[in-house]
């Protein structure tokens, strides 16, 4: 079997095109899911009783469907139901984010759970209010232990804006399978893919877990 | 609009086999993934330098892959590469297999290492020989740290079999996506298919809570 990467050099520009939006909606989907995430996560722990219920309602529906069924009915079933069409790369970013957001908001939940409760408590009796002990006293200890969490969050958002393809969003996935259509190489474009995806999922995962190593300490109490 | 669930009902044959070959799907993996991770695990903590590159390359190979790029790559580059056409069940199988297999790998080396040395020393100590003392000292406690990790893993593997949906393979979700193009009820068809996957999901994942509550270790 001989490879011919010829294909994919001359059509560099249409993959360089898919990995940008990869990243963009990579990118769009990290911010947005921890927004979403860190406010259900918080909501759910210091907000109202009556709250609780439907968070976490959200948070284990979404950890009990799988992102695709979530990217294919955002796509084709919700425009159906309020009238409104969203194009294929804002239908991912809402789908994507909905879904991941409830996995950052367990992560919220957890953190804030491991800063030991003598911690509130010691800062309520130094005369700080309930919201000024959780800005000040659980959350940056409760932030840097979430960093690794964090880190694992940004890897599967990247790796799960892959399966954006399915509703053609025109990403990197995407862009590799029309490609692999149309060259008839195959072999050679998921290669290229492969190494593509690796090398940006290995060395962010890395950076992630260094700079957890640096600031660990900070996290102990 | 109008809704017509009738749909939903008129298709549950179908449904049902494809639910049965989405659970089909998960164990069968879990079962190959399961020894493929512990292999992994010892050849990693084998002491041999080229065995544990080759477990750790395979694993963050693996690792470090979206799932949907194996899957399309095992169906398009196995028949070339290997000369052989598996159906899209196997491909899709092994597939998952290789994905689940360096999580497994990453869970089973955390579990083995999580147990204090001085638990295998001591049971040398009492004169155990190293096979002995990981098999009845190490093993034991190691499988019940992994076990809540398995646990979330199998209920991930459940969700991410919907994947294998791209290749044809008949599972729940390619076979809702199908019916929803014959008969053009899609928001019926997609919401009954979210349904199902919620309904078998939903109590997978408390279950998953509820085995990190009793196997949990907090130190």
């Amino acid at each position: 079997m001989e490879l011919d990467f010829t294909p994919i050099l001359e059509s560099r520009r249409f993959l360089l095109d898919g990995l940008e939006r990869t990243l963009l909606l990579s990118l769009l989907t990290v911010i947005l899911s921890l927004v979403l995430g860190a406010a259900v996560g918080l909501e759910r722990v210091y907000g109202p009783r009556w709250l609780r219920v439907p968070l976490v309602f959200y948070i284990d529906s979404m950890r009990a469907v799988p992102v695709l069924v979530v990217l294919v009915w955002t796509y084709f079933a919700l425009p159906l139901l309020s009238g409104v069409t969203l194009p294929p790369f804002w239908a991912a970013l809402v789908a994507l984010s909905v879904h991941i957001a409830a996995y950052v908001a367990e992560i919220v939940r957890a953190g804030v759970a491991s800063v030991r409760p003598g911690q509130m408590r010691a800062a309520l009796a130094l005369g700080m209010s309930r919201a000024q002990a959780v800005r000040e006293i659980v959350l940056p200890q409760a932030l840097v232990r979430m960093l690794p969490a964090f880190g694992s969050i940004i890897s599967i958002t990247i790796k799960d804006t892959a399966i954006a393809t399915v509703i053609a969003v025109p990403e990197y996935m995407n862009h590799s399978q029309t490609l692999a259509g149309e060259s008839f190489r195959p072999i050679e474009v998921f290669m290229v893919a492969a190494a593509v995806y690796f090398l940006i999922l290995f060395p962010t995962t890395r950076a992630v877990d260094m700079l957890y190593a640096r600031l660990a300490h900070l996290g102990r109490s | 609009m109008t809704l017509d669930w009738s749909v939903v009902s008129a298709n549950a044959g179908a449904l049902l086999e494809g639910t049965e070959l989405t659970v089909l799907l998960a164990a069968a993996t879990m079962a190959l993934a399961v020894p493929g991770g512990i292999f992994l695990a010892l050849l990693r903590l084998s002491g041999s330098r080229v065995l544990a590159g080759a477990s750790a390359a395979f694993t963050e190979f693996f690792r470090n892959l979206p799932l949907i790029l194996v899957i399309y790559s095992a169906y398009y580059i196995m028949p070339l590469a290997l000369d052989v056409s598996l159906p899209p069940f196997a491909t899709g199988l092994a597939a998952l297999a290789l994905n689940v297999s360096a999580y497994n790998g990453e869970t089973f080396r955390a579990g083995i290492a999580s147990i204090r040395k001085g638990q295998g020393e001591a049971a040398l100590a009492l004169g155990m020989s190293r096979w002995q003392a990981m098999r009845e000292v190490v093993l034991p406690q190691a499988v019940r740290r992994v076990l809540p990790v398995l646990a979330s893993t199998w209920v991930s593997l459940f969700k991410d079999t919907s994947l294998v949906s791209v290749i044809a393979v008949g599972e729940l979700a390619y076979t809702a996506m199908r019916i929803r193009s014959q008969t053009f009820r899609v928001l019926e068809m997609l919401t009954a298919m979210a349904a199902i996957y919620w309904m078998l999901g939903y109590p997978q994942a408390k279950l998953v809570d509820w085995i990190n509550r009793k196997f949990g270790v907090s130190e």
